[in-house]
């Protein structure tokens, strides 16, 4: 279990995390969607313990995270990941001998499922190679909240089918807190339970992927049409194209008529809409 | 202690460029004139460079491995442990096997120097030993610190002291009397409970340190 309380992360005067409260109850495959620069780092590792948050708490299982817990029993993995450069069967035997809870035989299984030569060393591989070196060992560490900071980037796109098939089987085999970062968002979709979405320091979205597919909307037709049907609901975004509006809702959608047109948005859509910006102006 | 055992010897097979100075400086050494020195001083130079790659090269590579903090704080110290025996056992050894060999000429070897062979060779070794231990925890506290401004507030207090202390006589005494009773210390039993403490103290500084390291 995670929980934030009021968390706030000041790097000098710019606030990076602004008073976050969050609480991850239950063990899922958690997708954290955010722009460039909106904290999704900074907020793992603050959840890590690699880093002190200027105020509030974290505490994973009742325990609280800081820099001083010695043991956080957080597995978090950022991109470019330095390793011993050692053949990559040597380095996945020697994550499992300094973690007691790896699962050797998974990483392995991996290994030779990505067709990772074991004798190649970690530094003569491909971006994307290391870091699907890197996601295994943290996938395979088995401690009971996994971090992984944008963990596709480098991926090419048969890579990265076989990294949300490895996500979800890893957590059908030890069901657990997984946060994945990521910007390929339609991707993910299939694998996720729960999204959260941060912008700009501050959670904008907390809730189950189903919420998203029954509850996003957008609503077109002429501006009075738009706005009856609209009223009484939650509106996150709006789009204008000559007379014709377009609104998008989180709510409980209005039934079509001659003159609506309401369609499901997509994640991608939902995801825009809820950190409200495009070409830099706010909408 | 698996884990912690498991860190141990990767920090030891991770430090071959040490190893490789230090055998380097030890086989090519050379010395000149009447008075030498003796080849096996040279071994310290790997308690002197192995915590460098300890704390700045191995730390976030175990980290990222999934090791705990806390296991990676003592992996080191028996690292460290094992280094010591090692430099004190092959030092030793150059000492009663090699400087002899220069017959017709004075060998200085530090284990002389600084009053241990007066002990017997297993308590001059064994001195050697928990003198090192302390140097290699000494410089991992300190170079740990290095990317917090207290690191250098120490390195500047340091620096400091020596400058201060050395040229007034007084407390170039004071200074002396720390480093007689560290380094230059004929007194077994005292010497080896001195390093042993102060090994221990700079070790719970080190903890605190470790739990202010950010990644």
């Amino acid at each position: 279990m995670i929980e934030l309380k009021q968390v706030t992360k000041q790097y000098g005067q710019a606030a990076v995390l602004k008073n976050i409260t969050l609480s991850i109850d239950e063990p899922g495959i958690y997708c954290l969607l955010g722009r460039n620069g909106a904290g999704k780092t900074t907020l793992l590792k603050s959840i890590a313990g690699y880093q002190n948050i200027t105020d509030g708490t974290i505490k994973v299982d009742g325990k609280a995270i800081t820099t001083s817990t010695l043991d956080t029993g957080v597995s978090y993995i950022e991109n470019f990941a330095k390793h011993f450069n050692l053949p990559v069967q040597k380095l996945l035997r020697i994550a499992s001998e300094v973690n007691p809870s790896y699962d050797y035989d998974f990483a392995s299984e991996m290994m030779e499922r990505f067709e990772l030569d074991g004798k190649k060393k970690f530094n003569h591989l491909s971006l994307g190679m290391k870091t699907m070196v890197s996601t295994m060992i943290c996938l395979a560490s088995n401690k009971e909240v996994i971090l992984l900071d944008e963990p596709v980037l480098g991926f090419d796109a048969i890579m990265r089918v076989e990294f949300y098939d490895m996500l979800a089987e890893s957590f059908q085999k030890h069901p657990r807190i997984i946060i994945v970062s990521t910007h390929i968002i339609e991707e993910i979709a299939k694998t996720i339970q729960k999204l959260i979405i941060i912008d700009k320091g501050s959670v904008r979205f907390f809730d189950t992927l189903q919420s998203v597919e029954t509850k996003a909307f957008s609503i077109s037709g002429l501006q009075k049409d738009v706005e009856a049907a609209t009223q009484n609901l939650n509106i996150i975004g709006q789009d204008t194209v000559g007379g014709l509006v377009t609104s998008y809702i989180f709510d409980n959608p209005p039934k079509e008529t001659a003159f609506l047109e309401v369609h499901p948005l997509s994640l991608q859509d939902f995801f825009i809409q809820m950190v409200g910006y495009k070409g830099g102006i706010r909408r | 202690m698996k884990a912690i055992l498991a860190i141990a010897k990767r920090l030891i097979a991770s430090d071959k460029i040490s190893f490789i100075i230090t055998a380097l400086v030890v086989l090519c050494a050379t010395s000149s004139g009447d008075v030498v020195l003796s080849n096996g001083n040279y071994t310290w130079l790997l308690a002197v460079l192995s915590p460098f790659f300890f704390v700045f090269y191995d730390f976030k590579k175990f980290i990222h491995l999934g090791a705990s903090k806390r296991d990676y704080f003592f992996g080191c110290l028996i690292s460290y442990g094992i280094l010591a025996f090692c430099v004190s056992l092959v030092n030793t050894v150059i000492h009663l096997l090699v400087d002899p060999a220069y017959s017709a000429r004075t060998v200085i070897n530090l284990m002389d120097v600084c009053k241990w062979m007066e002990n017997g060779i297993i308590a001059a070794g064994l001195q050697q030993m928990f003198f090192l231990l302390l140097v290699m925890i000494f410089l991992h506290v300190l170079l740990s610190m290095q990317t917090h401004w207290y690191g250098w507030l120490t390195d500047a207090l340091l620096a400091a002291i020596i400058c201060i202390f050395t040229p007034i006589a007084p407390l170039r005494a004071v200074l002396a009397g720390f480093f007689q009773m560290i380094m230059v210390n004929g007194n077994a039993v005292l010497h080896i409970c001195i390093c042993l403490l102060l090994s221990a103290a700079l070790s719970l500084g080190g903890i605190v340190v470790l739990k202010r390291k950010t990644l």
